[in-house]
């Protein structure tokens, strides 16, 4: 193991609940820097769109139609796929692990009259009895909690969630930006610095939030091991023309050449 | 010894027509330095990692397999002697009249085939395994090669290949002739590169891979990305090339199969 802050834990046990902890008081402290753009997306002013330079799902096609679908924000944040997918017919639960954020998700439900049901809980956590085995055609997760939780605990409880012949479709950033962002750093940069093998759990040492992320063939073997096919991996390349996104932290002249973000989607056999 | 004629040539695709000539000529030195390399138990890749320890192959009596790009089909030789019903294919005549000279030494014998992979002269569903080390899904096109592959392959069979990682192909400087840590090269757009000895390579993003395997058909099983030992050896890269292939794949191993 080396790269500075890496976690020497290389077994994929961690400490789900301290980590939950720490994620939820980064998360309570960034949720206001999140209402404005939550209220662009709840608005309607921007369509529904992937990523950092807000790529279109009416071009990148991952969801299809979702009319009548079950589907499960997980870790929806300030609730805006919550709201982009109930207007699209699909009935929607989400949770997140930040109360600060369901609050301002609450606020925007009555101020944009968008109704779906909001609970507090930990991806990786759920109670079986809120939510419960094979109730949810679809789990959507956009640096939600398949990046702010242990992939081996939220894995299998997608896999118990979903129906068969469900889907969970995940934004992510990718392993390559990843390991080109040195952990404390403002931005990623060209060169490799943190190691590929034994990727897994990463903290943040300005406000000890803790990300999650597996090399690909990792991230493969844990579909498979709980059932799960995969349909796809989008290599998301924003256009040229991107406006600038309003996170810094990887740069559109490097995103035009590697990919700064992953999307995997996958199905309950 | 079955062995097809050599006579695609006017069929070959440019990079098959350059990858052809460059083997054919470099053939007998490559063998010179890596056959002893290629002996022994299954083994995948530059340092020679045990199919055991990777657990791709696992028993192969009793099923039809296709090497591609079998250079010295030292591999095949290896699965022939574990019960395997076996046919090697390479473009390369040279790299085939050392398999053959091989196979008269062990005295095993199974099929030699002169051809490219993005042809195959074999009917539909004809193999339970298509695999190849560095073979060619390294030098062959892999878009009109994988839907031929997945048209052989009978259902319930496997493709299984090891080549360059693409983070391999990011990071090699060309002018030091060594892997570093920077990014040197894009990966979007990744598909085929020629070296200084006008070979053809090619490679895909792991996106894009996916995206084809699923186009035929095939479904994802694995990718192994794995780390040579800190004190494996290898005939085809030095040592600091080892150091970093201990921190980021510098190969890894597709595993699909056709459902």
């Amino acid at each position: 193991m080396s790269g500075p802050g890496r976690d020497p834990a290389t077994t994929p046990a961690s400490d789900s609940a301290a980590d939950a902890v720490a994620n939820r008081e980064a998360w309570n402290a960034k949720a206001p820097d999140y209402a404005e753009a939550g209220r662009r997306a709840w608005s309607g002013e921007r369509p529904p769109s992937w990523g950092l330079w807000h790529q279109p799902e009416s071009e990148l096609n991952v969801l299809g139609d979702v009319r009548g679908l079950d589907v499960l924000d997980y870790g929806c944040g300030t609730g805006y796929w919550s709201a982009w997918l109930t207007r699209a017919g699909a009935r929607v639960t989400a949770f997140d692990n930040a109360p600060e954020q369901l609050a301002t998700c609450r606020r925007f439900q009555d101020e944009f009259g968008i109704a779906f049901p909001i609970q507090l809980a930990s991806a990786g956590q759920l109670d079986p009895e809120r939510f419960r085995d094979a109730s949810f055609d679809l789990i959507l997760s956009e640096y939600g909690g398949l990046t702010w939780a242990d992939p081996y605990a939220t894995l299998p409880e997608c896999a118990r969630l979903l129906r068969p012949g469900g889907r969970l479709a995940f934004l992510k950033i990718s392993t390559l930006l990843e390991v080109c962002w040195p952990l404390g750093s403002a931005v990623a940069g060209d060169e490799l610095v943190l190691d590929w093998f034994g990727l897994h759990r990463l903290v943040e040492p300005a406000d000890s939030s803790v990300a999650f992320d597996l090399p690909p063939g990792e991230w493969i073997r844990l579909f498979r091991e709980h059932g799960l096919v995969v349909e796809s991996l989008r290599e998301l390349r924003p256009p040229a023309d991107a406006a600038p996104s309003r996170h810094a932290f990887v740069m559109l002249d490097w995103a035009r050449q590697w990919p700064a973000e992953e999307l995997w989607t996958v199905r309950k056999a | 010894m079955a062995s097809s004629d050599p006579d695609t040539a006017g069929g070959l695709t440019e990079s098959a027509r350059a990858n052809r000539a460059f083997w054919d000529g470099y053939s007998t030195e490559y063998q010179a330095l890596h056959h002893e390399a290629l002996g022994g138990d299954p083994a995948w890749g530059l340092w020679r990692t045990p199919d055991a320890q990777l657990g791709v192959l696992g028993d192969v009596a009793g099923l039809d397999v296709l090497e591609l790009g079998c250079g010295g089909a030292q591999f095949s030789l290896q699965l022939a002697a574990r019960g395997a019903r076996v046919t090697g294919l390479d473009n390369s005549e040279a790299q085939l009249a050392h398999a053959r000279a091989l196979q008269e030494q062990f005295g095993l014998s199974f099929p030699l085939v002169h051809g490219q992979a993005e042809q195959l002269p074999f009917p539909a569903e004809s193999f339970d395994l298509v695999f190849n080390d560095f073979g060619a899904a390294t030098f062959a096109d892999p878009l009109p090669m994988i839907p031929e592959i997945a048209r052989v392959l009978r259902r319930g069979g496997r493709l299984a290949f090891a080549h360059a990682s693409p983070l391999d192909w990011l990071c090699f400087d060309d002018d030091a002739d060594a892997w570093g840590s920077k990014l040197l090269h894009p990966l979007f757009g990744m598909r085929s590169e020629t070296d200084t000895a006008g070979t053809v390579a090619f490679n895909l993003s792991h996106g894009e891979w996916i995206r084809l395997f699923t186009s035929c058909g095939l479904q994802i099983e694995r990718l192994v990305e794995w780390q040579p030992a800190p004190d494996a050896v290898s005939t085809y890269r030095d040592e600091p090339t080892c150091a970093w292939a201990r921190r980021w794949p510098i190969e890894e191993i597709w595993v699909v199969s056709k459902p």
